[in-house]
């Protein structure tokens, strides 16, 4: 059996359309059109044990949706769900000593006491004895070297720093799953790259299953040798990130930076130029011309400063999984 | 049971931590209760001053008293529940609780112990310096037999107003805008309390009503019994009241509250 287990999960929003205006809110108060939105749309999945899988898709794809119905936030309108051999659904307290979740865009510690005094509060409810706190704590904290900031207000905290108490804050009870929603919004460079750190190791070390989204597509190929698309509530993808990249990601993304403006005209010649700032651009080539026009541009009368070769951005890849899976459909 | 105990006990610690934040808050609100009180009070000397030695049975030292009284009781018992609850509902913040293992509402309620322990202790301090101050007009009731009773009466009155504060803040689950709701249920909740005048005034079927209604348990009721104008047997028979409201009171938010969560699982935030 697998840790998750999804089949035919559906999400069905009911909602109403609010008109603009003064007019339309007063029409709406004696006539309301109902509208549905299908957020998920009859997805399955299967996850093992151990595993981190990448949960991916451009904005009101359904990551979110789906993670709150795996976390017994929300019902789903149809299909089945087990979480551990549970039914989040039932919402049962044991089920809830099991798993973790953090949303990125939520935060779940309280901002006028210090993020001790939040765990304390946590840990009495998950009731964890004081022996496991401290060693769970002392680990934590090393881990994410946030040892000098439990006893700072968490309003005072930075957002990496606060990112980092959000998932101590879920770990606490050592759970066997763990849901992070976009866990490294907004991070600059280097916080992600420690919150990513503390992910790979900590799955590691515990063997904890994690399903994690992100936009960020250093996150995906540090974390996730598996990743699920989903796009209109539809998985589009889902296997090895290594086959989605050598399928998909048919091109490159060469950054460069050069000391003085360059003309646009000018880089035209090398690849589609995507990004264009005057000293900074990005230009799209081939992944077997990667190499060649990298070095043409070194090599060229331009002035080049730096320069850096990128994957594609997962919404771009996305984009032409979907466009393939598109035509292929008509 | 011990369970419930050492989880209630850190709730209401972290509680204090959160509240002792708002020292300038809680200094400004007895500003408020202070600046009330004092109004009430110079209100009724005045009307008294007309010449009127007893109004319904009142005179005005007995009057002086019972909005003292009163006041006090009605501060004991008041929480902030419906903001709370309907902002954790509107602001989605209901289901970082539905993903920990303990009931939401097992939580919020010794939150509210906590922060109204503190804030009682606040009000009772400057109650009593106002009492110091109308000193000459405060009739003393040392009567252990009635302390019990309106300490009993508080009590319950407490739980009542929390299961109150608690069913206006799941309005929320169904409408974003509980604001002026909640402000038009505190004006008739005050006003059935006797917090504004005696119930005793009111025309008899309007007392009545107000004697059967839970808000008279945290103002009029307490501040009568003190003034021994309300017998121990009828006070007695006012706990009795008050039970069956809990007991009523906890069905409908029981059944409230999971409607509600339906709901929220419907749409969620
Ligand atoms: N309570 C709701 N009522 C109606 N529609 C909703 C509700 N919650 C979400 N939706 C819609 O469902 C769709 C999926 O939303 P969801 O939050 O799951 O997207 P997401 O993949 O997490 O996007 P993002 O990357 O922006 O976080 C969106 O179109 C959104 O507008
Ligand atoms: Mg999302």
């Amino acid at each position: 059996m697998s840790i998750i287990e999804v089949k035919g999960l559906s999400k069905r929003f009911e909602f109403h359309r609010k008109q603009a205006g003064l007019l339309g809110t007063i029409k709406s108060l004696f006539y309301r059109k109902k509208s549905y939105k299908d957020a998920v749309d009859n997805i399955s999945f299967n996850i093992e044990e151990g595993e981190i899988v990448g949960f991916l898709g451009p904005n009101g794809a359904g990551k979110t949706t789906t993670l709150k119905m795996l976390s017994g936030i929300l019902y789903p309108s149809a299909g089945q769900v087990s979480v551990l051999g549970y039914n989040p659904q039932k919402r049962q307290k044991d089920f809830k000593k099991k798993f973790g979740i953090v949303m990125g865009q939520k935060d779940q510690l309280a901002r006028l006491i210090t993020p001790m005094d939040n765990f304390v509060l946590f840990k009495a409810f998950s009731e964890i004895s004081d022996e496991d706190f401290k060693s769970i704590m002392d680990e934590l904290s090393k881990l994410l070297g946030i040892e000098d900031v439990l006893d700072v207000q968490v309003k005072k905290l930075s957002l990496g720093q606060r990112m980092k108490c959000e998932l101590v804050a879920s770990l606490l009870h050592s759970p066997k799953v763990l849901f992070l929603d976009e866990p490294t919004i907004g991070l600059d460079v280097v916080a992600q790259k420690n919150v990513r750190d503390f992910i790979k190791k900590y799955n590691h070390l515990k063997k904890t299953t994690i399903m994690l989204t992100s936009h960020y597509m250093d996150d995906i190929k540090e974390l996730c040798d598996r990743v699920i698309i989903i796009n209109f509530g539809k998985i589009i993808y889902d296997g090895k990130l290594s086959h989605l990249i050598s399928t998909y990601a048919t091109d490159k993304i060469i950054r460069i930076t050069s000391i003085e403006p360059i003309q646009q005209e000018d880089l035209e010649r090398f690849g589609v130029v995507e990004d264009y700032q005057g000293i900074r651009a990005s230009i799209r080539v081939p992944r077997e011309l990667v190499k060649k026009t990298a070095s043409e541009i070194i090599s060229s009368d331009l002035m080049i400063d730096d320069i850096l070769i990128d994957e594609m951005p997962i919404d771009d890849i996305i984009r032409v999984i979907f466009q393939e899976t598109n035509r292929e459909d008509k | 049971m011990l369970k419930h105990i050492k989880q209630g006990i850190v709730i209401i610690k972290t509680a204090w931590l959160r509240n002792l934040n708002y020292r300038f808050t809680i200094i400004m609100y007895r500003v408020g209760e202070i600046t009330e009180l004092l109004v009430l009070i110079l209100m009724w000397t005045a009307i008294y001053s007309g010449g009127a030695g007893v109004i319904k049975g009142f005179t005005l030292n007995e009057m002086v008293t019972y909005v003292l009284i009163g006041n006090l009781c009605s501060l004991a018992v008041r929480n902030f529940l419906p903001a709370y609850v309907s902002r954790d509902i509107v602001e989605g913040r209901l289901s970082m609780f539905l993903v920990r293992p303990i009931p939401y509402i097992k939580y919020i309620f010794f939150n509210e112990l906590g922060r109204s322990f503190l804030v009682t202790l606040m009000s009772l301090l400057t109650q009593v310096m106002v009492i110091l101050f109308f000193l000459d007009k405060f009739i003393f009731n040392g009567n252990i037999v009635y302390i019990l009773l309106i300490i009993a009466m508080i009590f319950l009155a407490f739980v009542i107003e929390l299961l109150i504060g608690f069913l206006i803040g799941a309005i929320a689950f169904w409408t974003d805008e509980t604001e002026a709701l909640q402000l038009t249920i505190d004006r008739i909740k005050r006003f059935f309390s006797g917090g504004y005048f005696p119930l005793s005034l009111l025309p008899v079927t309007l007392a009545t009503a107000g004697i059967y209604l839970p808000f008279a348990y945290s103002f009029y009721f307490p501040a009568q019994l003190y003034l021994k104008k309300i017998s121990v047997h009828d006070g007695l028979i006012g706990l009795g009241v008050q039970v069956i409201w809990i007991i009523i009171l906890a069905g409908i938010l029981h059944m409230v509250w999971k409607k509600g969560l339906k709901k929220y699982e419907a749409s969620g935030s």
